[in-house]
């Protein structure tokens, strides 16, 4: 769910920086507080290595540099998110059922995800057992076998993934966003992908063979491994079972988002009960670790939303207008939406909450925030970062973030370092940048009965 | 940079052997894990009171009190100078109420412990019970109640529902945030009468783990010592009440996909020896999202029927977002139940569904489990189980519960009870606790429909499954049987109920 995600990714922010610039060595400090090792094998294939103090423990991870963005072919949304499926059922060397006997054996937790930009692989096992994983996984991203049955079985479970979630309001405000907001670019479509879409999938066969040759190339997959493992070891395991993997990744274009040319409005009636949820978004930058402009809208987002902006207090917890407010801005590899999100308590005060956003807005771009409190939203930031580095788990699910985003892990250290620098100037210059009216997509979503239309209106 | 190795949060099982807790502390009680490397110092701070201790007409009275402390200000400071207290340092204060514990949960970098012990045993001690935040949290619960869980969370309200059905006239039916006219009728003098009568030491139970002093721990017992010594009650919790056959409650919302929510309740917990024996039946028949499980391999393996098809064996919590597969701590009850949750199915199926899940228990009851699968689903518990202790504030949780049980550390306790297990034990378990009869089943379906949904269900009528794609003969030759597998539902018992009726008194 949108609200979760967004969580998700303000904690993606480490601790022996933190501890470092209590005292003044800011300087040589970098946020990520363990070494990492990097090396590429000879087919393009990157191992990055994290020593953890984890005893016993050790977390695997696949990141496959391929998401719904790179679904550029029409009618073929989800299925960056579909193939991670597949990826579970079987090679000739392992059969689904064996590789899940495998796993079993060695009581590891085993799972993915796919989001826009990337689709990840992840275990998390006991030490000892690094090579069987190793073995497992290699296999599977050379060797993936599977039946036109098997897939088309598969496909049901991914209506069944879509179904899940759809009494959640937020899906439907998300497909919607984002189809209004780009005409272009992938990011018009969801990661589960359009349910028409979503439908034909078991028609789609051929293509999911093709999807497996464009993406599953070592060059565009970096391996992680943290926690508890020797390191000379796992390079020789990784040259053992890696080395035969062909490469050859696809090169396409993905169409890039022309600038939008004027406010879209949608209203979205919603047939079960629910209070008025307001979505407003602008086209924002991609992620980069060397532009000032991400970091400093993600300062901004705390600034103008964060739980100690005027406008909280004001319409969380004095006027209580509002359930919740936050603005989200997402890291994305190509520009996407800083989005913000609130909750109405009383339908007629839809447009009293619009217009002191767009107010908070506007006063952004020529009130600096004062040197105390930005100080404080990057102390913020990095411990919250820090604080979620406490497992092995966590550890690789923060660094792949930004193995995705750029293909190295190096970006984490680069970015905290632009955070330091981001000055109250630069944050009303981001505010001035992409804050403007005709950058703008609102969402409305309202209880049906009580929509002043039971259409979408799309102005 | 030197590496600085930040956290021992991941050490194996065998620190805790270093815990001590304090049974024999008069008033409150304590239970520690330090570890004096870790920079993160991490509070469980539990009330040994939950929904169950609602008055009756005042539901969510124990969940209101709790979130007002946790989300409300102390007797110096409003909320919002809370909240800019806690912000540079990204500490969090949350809470989770319970039927059985309420639980207040802390967690800060130990650069800035003092400062927000501080803070954080004040909002215990000296709330501040504001009229403003009150109706904020007020309005919140009900909301989540009237807008979000009847509304917008399908599987959530399935498991609510069961719930609901199960506990019916019992003290843990109600939600634990309470009931729309529970929480309408709570004034804030309510909330500090209950705050003046429950917080008392013999209540209150202070978890701590981490990288925390022992000064620190000499003056959490001085400053809770300040709240009246009190008396530790326990309300009754007695057997829900027998189930005979099948009973169906069909709640009808506005919805493309019906979830599935069924069980009836288990006479044992963790203190119990079968429990051991039953876990590793569990985990064979429906470990929560793996693929290990018969019923995730049968039902959305071969046919793709859903996303998801798990069983329990007590209540799980959690476990389904981006902080993993493994269940909140600090939930326990002493009256456990079993369940079998079926994630949201295609209308059209989900009588097949149904039937498909309780035709594979029966399987289990009547074939036993091999000597093989046995042995590994043995080896997956043990080593699975351990993972879900990563963190410092995990093992703590289950430190805590382990003792609400009265039984040793869970994890260890898994670890000794099913290295003696055979496979004889888990299947007189099996025999002694599963049946595929006798229990309640909840399903969510579209406004409209229940009517039908319950006749065909009662009716014993034949529910085809229908495919988006064709399958291999041998799954479709047991489809056959499946269609047809009678269910004997006990239709005076059974119910078509309109969500908009749950949870309101």
């Amino acid at each position: 769910m949108i609200r979760s995600l967004r969580i998700l990714l303000l904690t993606l922010l480490p601790l022996a920086y933190v501890a470092a610039q209590a005292k003044g060595d800011a300087a040589e400090s970098k946020i990520f507080p363990f070494p990492i090792n990097q090396v590429t094998l000879d087919n393009g294939l990157k191992i990055v290595s994290i020593p953890f103090d984890s005893p016993g423990i050790v977390a695997y991870y696949t990141v496959v540099r391929t998401g719904s963005r790179n679904e550029i072919e029409p009618g073929k949304s989800g299925f960056a998110h579909f193939f991670e499926h597949m990826m579970f059922r079987g090679t000739e060397k392992y059969s689904k059922d064996k590789f899940n006997d495998v796993l079993k054996s060695i009581g590891a937790d085993n799972n993915a995800y796919t989001s826009d930009d990337e689709t990840v692989y992840h275990t998390m096992a006991s030490a000892d057992a690094l090579e069987t994983i190793m073995d497992l996984e290699s296999d599977r991203f050379m060797n993936l076998k599977y039946t036109e049955e098997d897939f088309k079985t598969e496909a049901g479970a991914i209506l069944g993934e879509y179904n899940k979630s759809s009494s959640s309001p937020f899906n439907t405000i998300d497909e919607k966003l984002r189809d209004a907001a780009f005409g272009k670019h992938t990011y018009q479509h969801t990661t589960i992908g359009f349910l028409k879409d979503i439908q034909d999938m078991p028609n789609q066969y051929q293509y999911s063979l093709e999807f497996f040759k464009r993406w599953y190339r070592p060059e565009n997959c970096v391996v992680v491994i943290v926690g508890d493992f020797d390191q000379q070891k796992l390079i020789d395991l990784a040259k053992k079972y890696y080395s035969n993997w062909k490469p050859g990744v696809a090169q396409i274009e993905i169409p890039q988002e022309p600038a939008q040319k004027g406010e879209v409005f949608i209203q979205v009636p919603w047939k079960a009960k629910t209070l008025p949820i307001l979505t407003v978004a602008y086209h924002g930058p991609a992620f980069s670790d060397k532009d000032i402009d991400m970091p400093a809208m993600d300062l901004f987002s705390q600034v103008v939303f964060g739980q100690t902006s005027d406008l909280y207090k004001e319409l969380v917890v004095e006027k209580q207008l509002v359930e919740f407010i936050e603005g989200s801005n997402e890291d994305h590899r190509d520009p996407y939406l800083f989005t913000i999100f609130t909750r109405i308590k009383d339908p007629k005060n839809i447009d009293l909450v619009r217009d002191r956003i767009y107010a908070a807005l506007d006063e952004a771009r020529t009130k600096p925030v004062s040197a105390e409190r930005l100080a404080d939203i990057k102390s913020h930031m990095k411990y919250q970062y820090a604080m979620g580095l406490d497992n092995p788990n966590s550890v690789a699910n923060g660094i792949s973030h930004y193995i995705y985003l750029t293909g190295d892990p190096e970006s984490v250290n680069r970015i905290y370092a632009l955070y330091d620098k981001v000055t109250p100037d630069d944050i009303m210059a981001v505010a001035k940048k992409y804050f403007a009216k005709e950058n703008r997509t609102v969402v409305l979503l309202t209880q049906a009965d009580q929509s002043k239309s039971g259409q979408e209106v799309k102005q | 940079m030197k590496p600085i190795r930040i956290l021992t949060a991941c050490l194996p099982v065998v620190l805790l052997t270093v815990f001590a807790t304090a049974k024999d502390q008069p008033g409150l009680k304590f239970t520690e894990l330090p570890s004096t490397n870790s920079p993160l110092v991490t509070f469980r701070i539990i009330l040994r009171a939950g929904s169950v201790n609602d008055p009756p007409g005042k539901e969510g009275l124990n969940a209101l009190t709790a979130s007002l402390i946790a989300n409300g200000g102390t007797k110096n400071l409003t909320y919002a100078q809370v909240v800019e207290k806690l912000y540079p340092w990204a500490a969090s204060i949350d809470v989770q109420p319970n039927q059985e514990i309420t639980t207040f949960m802390g967690e800060v970098h130990r650069d800035h412990l003092e400062k927000f012990y501080k803070l954080f045993s004040d909002l215990l001690l000296q709330p501040r019970f504001d009229e403003s935040d009150f109706s904020r949290l007020k309005d919140e619960a009900i909301n989540y109640i009237q807008n979000g869980l009847r509304s917008q969370n399908d599987e959530e309200l399935g498991k609510q529902s069961l719930n609901a059905f199960l506990f019916d006239n019992h003290p843990y039916g109600k939600l634990d945030v309470g009931t729309v006219q529970g929480l309408t009728s709570i004034t804030l003098d309510d909330v500090k009468s209950y705050y003046k009568n429950m917080y008392t030491q013999a209540n209150l139970w202070v978890g701590i783990a981490g990288g925390y002093s022992a000064t620190l721990v000499e003056t959490i017992k001085k400053d809770f010592a300040a709240l009246p010594a009190g008396t530790f009650r326990e309300v009754s919790v007695p057997a829900p009440e027998p189930i005979k056959d099948m009973e169906v409650m069909v709640v009808e919302k506005p919805t493309r996909a019906y979830g599935v929510s069924m069980g009836y309740a288990l006479p044992i917990t963790r203190k119990d020896k079968d429990y051991y024996a039953l876990m590793v039946a569990n985990s064979y028949f429906g470990e929560h999202r793996t693929f290990n499980g018969v019923l995730m391999n049968r039902l959305r393996g071969d046919r793709g029927l859903n996303y998801g098809d798990y069983s329990y064996i007590e209540k799980f919590e959690g476990g389904l977002g981006s902080n993993g597969v493994f269940p909140t701590l600090n939930t326990p009850l002493r009256q456990q139940f079993f369940s079998i949750w079926l994630r949201p199915v295609q209308p059209e199926n989900t009588h097949f569904a149904i039937r498909n899940a309780l035709f594979e228990l029966k399987n289990l009851v009547e074939r036993e489990l091999s000597k093989d699968d046995f042995e590994q689903t043995r080896k997956f518990v043990i080593s699975y189980s351990k993972l879900s202790a990563a963190t410092m504030s995990r093992r703590l949780g289950y430190m805590m519960d382990s003792e609400f049980y009265g039984s040793d550390y869970y994890i260890d306790r898994i670890d000794r009870e099913l290295k003696m297990l055979t496979v004889d034990d888990v299947n007189a378990a099996i025999k002694k606790y599963l049946h595929p009869s006798d229990i309640k089943i909840a399903v969510a379906v579209d406004e409209g429909k229940g009517k039908d949904f319950l006749d065909a269900m009662t009716f014993n009528k034949p529910s085809p499954i229908k495919y988006q794609s064709p399958v291999s003969q041998n799954i479709l030759d047991q489809d056959k049987l499946i269609e047809v597998f009678p269910l004997t539902v006990n239709a005076a018992k059974s119910k078509v109920v309109n969500a908009k009726e749950l949870f309101e008194r």
